[in-house]
């Protein structure tokens, strides 16, 4: 993502890169071959570690179980006592991801503003630069620390209060929102805002009659995007106990009511419909950034369509987080009370100095190699999940001639779409905990579980996102090939493969970065890797362990997106 | 400053950007009530100099006076002060697209309006005579609650004006504010643009002699960065403006 556009400002001539000019074809093939080497080699040696132990990895046990699950799919829980429970879930989910999204979107906006260059008059003090560094290396910190792992600190600090699940979901996505609030500013043009500083306007006035104009749209599409995300963290956050409708899946899971799991699974499905549907309303009305782009990063997209939708959709939002914090009883006293300051001085005083775990270093560095593994595995399954429902779940584009056929309103694709997308939804909605708590029913725990649970979900996500980029692909050059006469194979192949499988390489290492942060939450369930370490430890109270478990995560997270980076410079090259 | 001082006054300025001097040994002063035209081919150093005027660029060498405070002595807070005090007209106009018009007027105003009183007008979108008046002056008393993305091209440099009129500048510097319309329409603007300040003072960058000649009172002439020429606007003929437009 190249959002500093502050050495193009300071040339006033916008040009291409000075490294991709000239480059040598010997270049691009060996960049090619490196990139290649970069995602081929580590899906064969985690392949290798986690069948190549030599232990069983199906428990042939748990298949009968799993037959009894699936069967009990036909006949959901539908008692009205039941029903009522699950609103009641449903209802907690809902209100833990508007108080989330809302407490993460403050975080966000103070945050940007701090670290946005726009956003200050003049070059900011040495002591405010240092502030600002020390800001950014603690929100990168917070961003890299799974929902899951944050709420089992919060845990330990006020017990189970509805903050813990708030806390859990804005202080990470807090972080993750401020980062990319700093970046839509920076990315604005600023000539009307250095116009109205040029004429004296005080600091505050000029950002909001300047800055914030232009990027509402894109800002606004944000918020509706974090929701969507909060949503899925809240129902993941059930695990650690704290209500709603994950914890009464992991709840129905754990005594084996197989018909109210399922009934369960159709409300998170649901529930998720309905806010994907929404959310992606009011992007396509804003006519901003997809939903691809933000989960890539992109802020490129920008437009002066004003919503209605969007405004509206704005209310209904400031009127859901009123209700959410009345019907929620989140009492911010909890943070401050004496006895949470107490907890948190204990906890940071046990927490210090880090330890390594009772296995040393072996133990630890096994735990990092699980947990990459694990990331690894699930991104093929992630893409081939993708490869295969993606293409189906795109909207069908007849070819453009000068003469058009006539349209056919059904074609096979027609009835498959839906399909494929009801797939997609069913893959990202369920919580991955669920995934790895039935993984885990026919599988052993170990590295296998998790990265097929985490495969579903992010096959789910990643599936939507290519799905949605492939439905904006610039379909002229293929248009202009099938005019010219060339067969549609060999059209598509020419001009519409290379730009597909360009987004499929570049979400799928976006999402790789994820899915080493998201190997936690499969951790606590009992799959392998640094998240099953931290909950041992957590259980046992080995807090200075837990430190360097969290220090660890926080460097495989960074590292994954350094990497990520390299890989994506070499494979576009 | 009282009223017979020089409401601008620069002494040996130079401006550089790396190895490119783009004004050296500049000397100008302009009192109260003058209208000069900046003349001069692209290039010339017109842009530069009001920027340097306008306090938004610092100069590298020599000193500015504006409005009687030495440039340089200036912290952050005088310097907003003194720039409340200029208006600004710029070849891009500066208008933030996405709000009405009513905003852009008001954004004139931001100078004198503390943050509480800036946010409710922006909030509420409430007009008052001064905006509307304003508006009228520049025959755009219909489009207040316009959104400014949908007007024209010329309709939009009457709101930058409009802007202008609501700051109540003492001195207005405008860079090519007529570049882009048609005859009539530059001569009207140019009117507005005396208007905007108390006793019409104007440093006015052009590319249009005859329109100097007809708006100002004084001409500056730039070439390579220097001025060659600075004269009264009845003495300038066309051999000094064929000197001007000639390859130094």
């Amino acid at each position: 993502m190249s959002l500093d556009t502050r050495g193009e400002r300071l040339e006033g001539r916008p040009g291409p890169p000075r490294e991709t000019l000239g480059i040598r074809a010997s270049t691009v093939t060996r960049r090619r071959l490196v990139g290649v080497t970069l995602v081929l080699a580590p899906a064969i040696w985690a392949f290798a570690r986690a069948l190549g132990s030599g232990t069983d990895v199906v428990n042939a046990n748990g298949i009968p179980v799993l037959g009894r699950l699936l069967a009990a799919a036909g006949d959901p829980a539908h008692s009205v006592a039941f029903l009522e429970v699950v609103a009641r879930a449903a209802g907690v989910t809902v209100v833990y991801a508007v108080l989330g999204t809302a407490a993460a979107l403050v975080i966000g906006a103070l945050g940007a503003v701090i670290l946005s260059d726009v956003a200050w008059r003049d070059e900011p003090a040495p002591a405010v630069r240092a502030g600002r560094l020390v800001l950014r290396a603690l929100l990168v910190a917070a961003r890299s620390i799974h929902e899951v792992i944050w709420a089992l600190l919060f845990l330990s600090v006020l017990g189970l209060d509805p903050l813990v699940a708030v806390l859990a979901i804005a202080v990470p996505f807090g972080a993750q929102t401020a980062k990319v609030y700093a970046d839509i500013l920076d990315a604005a043009p600023r000539q009307a805002l250095s116009a109205m500083r040029a004429r004296g306007a005080h600091s505050v006035p000029a950002l909001a009659y300047g800055l914030l104009p232009p990027t509402a749209p894109l800002l606004l599409s944000y918020a509706f995007y974090r929701f969507e995300c909060s949503l899925r963290s809240a129902v993941v956050l059930g695990v650690v106990g704290i209500g709603g409708l994950g914890a009464e899946i992991v709840v129905s899971l754990s005594s084996r009511n197989w018909d109210e799991v399922w009934t369960l699974i159709g409300a998170v499905v649901l529930l998720s419909a309905v806010v994907d549907l929404w959310s992606s309303s009011v992007r396509t009305d804003l006519a901003v950034a997809s939903c691809s782009d933000w989960s890539a990063g992109s802020v490129a997209a920008t437009s002066r369509t004003r919503s209605v939708r969007a405004r509206w959709s704005a209310g209904t939002a400031v009127a859901a987080l009123v209700v959410a914090w009345f019907a929620s009883g989140v009492s911010w006293s909890g943070l401050v009370a004496p006895r949470t300051r107490m907890l948190t001085a204990r906890l940071i005083d046990e927490m210090v100095p880090p330890a390594l775990p009772s296995g040393g270093w072996p133990e630890l560095g096994g735990a990092v190699l699980d947990t990459l593994s694990m990331a690894v595995l699930a991104m093929v399954l992630a893409v081939g999940l993708s490869v295969l429902l993606g293409p189906a779940a795109t909207r069908v584009r007849p070819v453009r001639f000068l003469a058009d056929p006539p349209l056919r309103w059904w074609t096979p694709r027609t009835a498959v779409r839906p399909v494929a997308r009801v797939l997609l939804l069913l893959l990202r909605s369920v919580p991955p905990t669920v995934w790895a708590a039935i993984a885990l029913l026919v599988l052993f725990p170990g590295i296998l579980p998790g990265a097929v649970a985490l495969g579903l979900y992010t096959g789910g996500i990643l599936g939507r996102l290519v799905a949605e980029a492939w439905e904006n692909i610039d379909l002229r050059p293929r248009d202009a090939l099938r005019a010219a006469g060339v067969p549609a194979v060999a059209a598509s192949l020419a001009a519409v493969l290379p730009p597909s499988s360009h987004h499929l390489v570049t979400y799928t290492l976006y999402r790789f970065e994820i899915c080493v942060r998201d190997t936690a939450v499969v951790g606590v369930v009992g799959a392998a890797g640094l998240g099953s370490l931290f909950a041992e430890n957590l259980d046992l109270f080995r807090f200075p362990v837990v430190t360097t478990l969290l220090l660890a995560s926080l460097a495989v997270t960074v590292a994954s997106e350094v990497a990520g980076r390299w890989v994506r410079k070499a494979l576009t090259a | 400053m009282t009223s017979g001082d020089p409401v601008l006054r620069l002494c040996g300025v130079e401006q550089r950007f790396g190895l490119r001097t783009a004004l050296s040994g500049i000397d100008l002063t302009v009192h109260p009530g003058e209208r000069v035209a900046l003349l001069g081919a692209s290039g010339a150093g017109k842009s530069t100099l009001l920027s340097v005027l306008g306090g938004s660029l610092p100069p590298t060498g020599g000193t500015v006076e504006i409005l009687g405070m030495p440039l340089a002595g200036l912290r952050a807070a005088g310097l907003r002060a003194a720039q409340r005090r200029i208006g600004t007209v710029g070849q891009r106009l500066d208008l933030v697209e996405q709000v009405r018009v009513l905003h852009n007027v008001n954004v004139g105003r931001l100078g004198r309006w503390n943050t509480a009183r800036a946010l409710t007008a922006l909030a509420l979108s409430r007009t008052d005579p001064t905006v509307e008046a304003a508006l009228e002056a520049v025959g755009l008393g219909w489009a207040v609650h316009e959104r400014t993305e949908r007007l024209s091209g010329g309709e939009r440099q009457r709101v930058a004006i409009a802007r202008l009129l609501v700051q109540e500048p003492d001195l207005v510097l405008a860079d090519e504010p007529v570049s882009s319309l048609d005859p009539s329409r530059a001569a009207e603007v140019l009117d507005l643009l005396r208007t905007a300040t108390p006793d019409g003072t104007l440093v006015v960058s052009l590319h249009q002699p005859d329109l100097a000649r007809r708006h100002c009172t004084r001409v500056v002439g730039l070439r390579g960065g220097q001025v060659v020429l600075d004269l009264p606007v009845a003495e300038v003929d066309d051999r000094h403006l064929a000197d001007l437009y000639t390859a130094a």
